[in-house]
């Protein structure tokens, strides 16, 4: 575990990422709210967020929960844009 | 290729016989077509285990939407809600692949023994970066190691710091996702609140960054 720490700590402070991270990290409080949806719960609507996106529909009540809880999980997030390519005409 | 509405892809694909394997047979070049689109952003096309990826997906796609049927509401168009199930597939997949040699140990330290102190990489910032963000890091981190739980703090290392997928960290510690999420919420709670009340508000905090 400690030669992978000091390994991924080399690796990264080689690359200087820790601004970014930081700044990931305060986007993301910023973002963060007392309630917020859970992850089965963005799951279950988001082909119909995605549908309604690509309608150009404004994103207001629940939509904008969806969106705030894309804003502070990256899970989500890879999962709604695979999908937003994939239902994107070619 | 049939041009199905909902209902027809699902009347088709519920009952056995040679209209369930005509949609079956739809879906899967339907799939086999679109879902390189929204998985080359994490495994290139080029890659040699491409094209069996979206094969695996799209087979254990069509049997999940076999078994699942009876779950699809009909609110969008059928075919959205297959693309769906394949991209939680074949994400999960690419993640488990790309972690699976990582040792995430300190993930299973418990608080007995207090577990693992929150760092990011460096004690420095890059060079171009000013001494303001300097200051911010310690602050933040000083808070990390203060206010949150020893699980917290490790979750949030391996999630922020190292950039571990929330389902990966879930398949670690034995949890499901939402659990994950649910601790991370939490977290950011507690660190956003702590923040507020020292006077460092995290909005201010990122609007250093932005300069």
């Amino acid at each position: 575990m400690k030669r992978f720490l000091i390994w991924l700590k080399e690796r990264l402070v080689s690359k200087g990422k820790s601004d970014s991270m930081l700044a990931n990290l305060m986007r993301m409080l910023a973002a963060t709210k007392d309630k917020e949806l859970a992850c089965d719960d963005v799951y279950a609507m988001l082909e119909n967020f995605t549908e309604a996106i690509l309608r150009g529909e404004p994103v207001t009540g629940l939509m904008a929960s969806i969106e705030q809880h894309l804003e502070v999980c990256p899970d989500c997030r890879d999962e709604y844009e695979a999908l937003l390519k994939m239902m994107k005409p070619a | 290729m049939t041009d199905r509405d909902n209902d027809s892809w699902v009347n088709d694909l519920r009952k056995p016989g040679l209209q369930r394997e005509e949609a079956l047979r739809d879906m899967r070049s339907q799939l086999e077509r679109v879902l390189p689109r929204g998985i080359s952003r994490w495994l290139s096309p080029n890659n040699a285990e491409f094209d069996d990826l979206v094969e695996d997906v799209t087979q254990e796609t069509l049997l999940r939407v076999l078994s699942q049927l009876d779950s699809f509401e009909g609110k969008g168009k059928f075919a959205n809600w297959v693309y769906k199930i394949a991209v939680r597939l074949a994400l999960n997949e690419l993640r488990r692949r790309k972690w699976r040699n990582v040792s995430l140990d300190f993930l299973q330290q418990e608080a007995d023994d207090g577990g693992v102190p929150f760092q990011f990489p460096s004690a420095d910032p890059s060079p171009e970066s000013m001494a303001e963000r300097r200051e911010i890091m310690h602050l933040v981190q000083h808070a990390i190691n203060e206010e949150l739980t020893a699980k917290q703090r490790a979750v949030m290392q391996a999630v922020v710091i190292y950039g571990v997928p929330m389902e990966e960290v879930a398949r670690r510690i034995g949890r499901d996702r939402n659990a994950v999420y649910k601790l991370l919420h939490d977290a950011r709670k507690r660190l956003k609140s702590h923040l507020k009340k020292s006077g460092f508000p995290p909005e201010e905090l990122l609007a250093v960054f932005d300069k």
